[in-house]
C-alpha cells in the first residue's frame, strides 16, 4: 500500500523532472548529449522502475500506532522549531529548549532533562565557539541588547 | 622496492603530531560510535565531516580522522554484539551469534578479546593486500577513457543493486534519486540552470554534506525516536576470561580465509561489511561442518563463528578504501561519504590521485596502521572504558546528536535554509528506510552522478555522438561481461531465504 503510494508519487516526479528537462532552453551547446539528456534518461528510468514498483510492491511491514506517530510528529515539530530558532535566538537557547525536550522525549525526568540541556548548550557553545572556531550563532534577536 | 618507499613518505604524513592525534581521535569516536546500538559508522562519518571541513583540515587530515571513524566503528560494533546481544553496527550482526552465546556462559572477556584480536588480524591483513593491489590497480585505471568511467559505474550500480537491500528495484531507485539530486545546479557544460525551483541555495547544485547528513543522521533520530521504549538492557558481565594462544592458534586459518574474503568483497563496489561478515560467517560454517576434529557448534559460541565476522567486516572497510582511491568509486556507503568529502577539497579522487597526491593516499594508508594498533590497544586493555560507555542513555545521546548535525550543517554557510532542507531530508530518509529502500545507494547516486554525466557526454563528443563508442577497447568489454556477471550470478547463487536475511539488514547501513 504504501509501496504503491510512494511508486504513484515517483512516477509523478520522474514525469515532472522530464518535462522539466526538456523546457530547458540552451542557448549554445559544443557537444552532442547537451544538459538535457542525461536527466531525460534517469527520469524516463526512474518512471520504468516506478511502474514495476506499483505493479509488484512489497507487502506493508510498517505498522505504526498512533502512539509512535505522536513522537515522530514531536519530533519532526522539535526539528523545525530547532532550525526556526537556531539563528534568531541563538545556539544557547534554542539547544537548551529543544535539548531538553529530546532528552525528556526519551524518557528523561523533566527536571533532569532542564539541567542536561544547560550544561550540554552552554559548555558545547564555549567549546565549538572558542576552541574549534566554528560560526556557532549567538541570536540576532539579541544583537540590539548587548 | 618502490612500495617501501612511498611508505615511508606515507609515515612521515602520519606520523606528523597532528595526524596522529587525529587517528587517535578518530579510532576512538569510531570505536565509541561502533558500539552505541544504532549509530553505526556512516552515521559517524556523517556528522563528524562538516566539523571536519569547518575546522579547516588539511585534506590528508580530515581524510585519516574520518577513515579512522570508520574501520574504528568496525572494532566497535562488536561490543555491544557480545554483552548486549544488540548490533551496535551493521557490520556486526553476525558477532550475535557467537559473541552473545559466549558472554551468556560467562567468557565475554575472551570473546572480547578474541574478536579485538581478530578484527586487527582482519585489519592488518587487509591493509597488507591494499598495499599491493592498489597501485596496481590505479596502473590499470590510468588506461581509462570516457566509456570505461561509464561501464564501471553502470557495473557499480549493478552490484549495488543485485547485493544490497531488500530487492534490485528498489536499490535501482535508490541509485536514480540520488543521480538526479546530482544534476540539481548549474550544468558545467552549457552553464544552464537545472531542477532549481528558482531557488538561489540550489544554483551551485544540492549541497552534499546536507543531504548525508538529512538521510543519515536526522532520519536516525526518527528511528530512535520509533524504537525507543523504556528498556533497561542488561551489560552481561565480562567476567575474568582473556584470550589463550590455543585459541587463537585454532582460529588461524579462519581469520586468514575470512580477511581474504572480506577484503574481495569491501573491494567490489558498494558492498559493504555486512555483506562481508554474513558471507564469512557462511563459509566458516560450511567448513566446520566438515571438521572432524573439532564439532561445531555455531550459533552456541563456537569461537570460529566469532573469528570470522569480525575478521571480515574489518578486511571489507579496508577494502572498500581501495577502489575509493583507485578508481574514484566507493566500495561501501562509508567510503561514498570519504569521497564526497575529498570532493569537497577539490580532490578528485582517481588513478592520477597516486601521482599527484601521494601524500593523501600513502598518508591514508600508512595512518590505518597506526590506527589499528592504537585501536588493539584500546579495544584489549581499555576495553572497560568502552563497556561502560555503553550504557550512556539515549535521553543523554539524542540531544548530543542533533546539536551537532544543527552546528556541522550552520556552519557550512551559515543559512538557516541549510537546516530546514536538512530535515526534509531527514524525513524523505526516514519514510525510504521504512519502506525498506537502504540510503547508502541514494548516496553512491549523488557522488558519482556528475562525474558519469561528465564521462558520458565527453565520450559521445569524442565519438561525436555515436554511441558504439561505448563497446571499444578490451577494458570495456570485460566491465560489460561483468556488468551481466553482476546481473545473473546472484540471481543463480542467492536463494530466496538468503535475500530475506539480507532484506533485514538493510534497515541498518554500512
Amino acid at each position: 500500500m504504501y509501496d504503491r503510494l510512494f511508486a504513484g508519487i515517483l512516477l509523478l516526479l520522474s514525469g515532472l523532472m522530464v518535462w522539466t528537462a526538456l523546457q530547458l532552453e540552451v542557448p549554445f551547446q559544443y557537444e552532442p548529449l547537451g544538459p538535457k539528456a542525461f536527466p531525460v534518461m534517469l527520469g524516463s528510468l526512474m518512471s520504468m522502475a516506478a511502474i514495476w514498483l506499483f505493479i509488484k510492491p512489497d507487502s506493508n511491514s510498517w505498522h505504526p500506532t498512533k502512539e509512535i506517530v505522536k513522537k515522530l510528529v514531536a519530533g519532526l515539530v522539535l526539528l523545525v522549531i530547532y532550525a526556526a530558532l537556531f539563528e534568531r535566538a541563538g545556539f544557547i537557547i534554542a539547544t537548551f529548549v529543544v535539548g531538553s525536550v529530546f532528552s525528556w522525549l526519551f524518557g528523561e525526568t523533566p527536571k533532569r532533562a532542564g539541567i542536561y540541556a544547560v550544561v550540554m548548550s552552554v559548555v558545547s557553545y564555549f567549546l565549538m565557539a572558542s576552541l574549534l572556531q566554528l560560526n556557532v550563532p549567538s541570536g540576532t534577536w539579541w544583537a540590539g541588547l548587548f | 622496492m618502490d612500495v617501501l618507499s612511498h611508505l615511508a613518505t606515507g609515515f612521515s604524513v602520519a606520523l606528523l603530531p597532528l595526524n596522529i592525534f587525529l587517528v587517535l581521535m578518530g579510532c576512538f569516536i569510531g570505536t565509541l560510535i561502533g558500539s552505541l546500538p544504532g549509530i553505526g559508522p556512516i552515521n559517524g562519518v556523517a556528522i563528524l565531516l562538516p566539523l571536519a571541513y569547518a575546522l579547516g583540515l588539511p585534506p590528508e587530515s580530515a581524510l585519516i580522522l574520518l577513515a579512522g571513524v570508520y574501520y574504528g566503528a568496525e572494532y566497535g560494533g562488536r561490543i555491544s554484539s557480545i554483552l548486549l546481544n544488540v548490533p551496535g553496527d551493521a557490520g556486526a550482526i553476525m558477532t550475535t551469534l557467537d559473541g552473545y552465546p559466549l558472554s551468556r556462559k560467562g567468557e565475554g572477556g575472551r570473546a572480547l578479546a578474541l574478536s579485538a584480536v581478530s578484527s586487527f588480524a582482519g585489519s592488518i591483513g587487509a591493509l597488507i593486500l591494499m598495499v599491493f593491489t592498489a597501485p596496481m590497480l590505479s596502473q590499470l585505471a590510468i588506461k581509462f577513457g570516457p566509456s570505461e568511467y561509464v561501464w564501471l559505474m553502470v557495473f557499480a550500480f549493478t552490484c549495488l543493486a543485485t547485493m544490497v537491500g531488500s530487492r534490485p528495484i528498489k536499490t535501482l531507485v535508490g541509485v536514480v534519486i540520488g543521480l538526479l539530486l546530482a544534476t540539481v545546479g548549474v550544468d558545467s557544460g552549457t552553464g544552464v540552470l537545472r531542477f532549481t525551483m528558482g531557488i538561489p541555495n540550489f544554483f551551485d547544485g544540492v549541497d552534499f554534506l546536507v543531504v548525508v547528513i538529512g538521510m543519515f543522521a536526522i532520519s536516525e533520530v526518527f528511528v530512535l525516536l520509533e524504537s525507543w521504549a523504556l528498556n533497561d538492557l542488561k551489560i552481561t558481565p565480562i567476567g575474568k576470561s582473556f584470550v589463550s594462544m590455543a585459541d587463537m592458534m585454532h582460529v588461524k586459518w579462519v581469520v586468514l580465509r575470512s580477511t581474504l574474503m572480506g577484503f574481495l568483497i569491501g573491494v567490489l563496489p558498494g558492498t559493504g561489511a555486512s555483506i562481508a561478515s554474513a558471507v564469512a560467517y557462511g563459509i566458516e560454517k560450511r567448513f566446520a561442518v566438515g571438521d572432524k576434529e573439532h564439532k561445531e557448534h555455531f550459533g552456541e559460541g563456537d569461537i570460529r563463528g566469532l573469528a570470522a565476522p569480525e575478521a571480515a567486516n574489518n578486511a571489507s572497510a579496508v577494502g572498500a578504501m581501495v577502489p575509493m582511491l583507485t578508481l574514484g568509486i566507493p566500495g561501501s556507503g562509508t567510503t561514498a561519504i570519504l569521497l564526497g568529502a575529498l570532493m569537497m577539497f577539490n580532490i578528485t579522487p582517481g588513478p592520477l590521485l597516486f601521482e599527484q597526491r601521494p601524500d593523501i593516499v600513502w598518508g591514508l594508508i600508512a595512518s590505518m596502521f597506526v590506527g589499528n594498533i592504537a585501536l588493539l590497544v584500546m579495544n584489549l586493555p581499555m576495553i572497560g572504558i568502552f563497556v561502560r560507555l555503553l550504557s550512556i542513555r539515549q535521553s543523554y545521546l539524542v540531544p548530543v546528536i542533533v546539536m551537532l548535525t544543527f552546528i556541522g550543517i550552520y556552519s557550512i554557510h551559515g543559512d538557516s535554509f541549510d537546516l530546514y532542507f536538512m530535515i526534509l531530508l531527514g524525513v524523505i530518509g526516514f519514510l525510504l528506510r521504512k519502506l525498506h529502500f537502504s540510503l547508502a545507494p541514494v548516496i553512491l547516486g549523488l557522488v558519482l552522478g556528475e562525474v558519469m554525466e561528465e564521462n558520458l557526454r565527453r565520450a559521445l563528443s569524442i565519438s561525436g555522438g555515436d554511441w558504439s563508442i561505448l563497446f571499444n577497447g578490451p577494458i570495456t568489454y570485460g566491465l560489460a561481461a561483468a556488468t551481466v556477471l553482476a546481473i545473473f550470478v546472484p540471481l543463480m547463487v542467492g536463494s530466496l531465504k538468503k535475500r530475506k536475511a539480507l532484506a533485514n539488514m538493510a534497515d541498518m547501513e554500512d
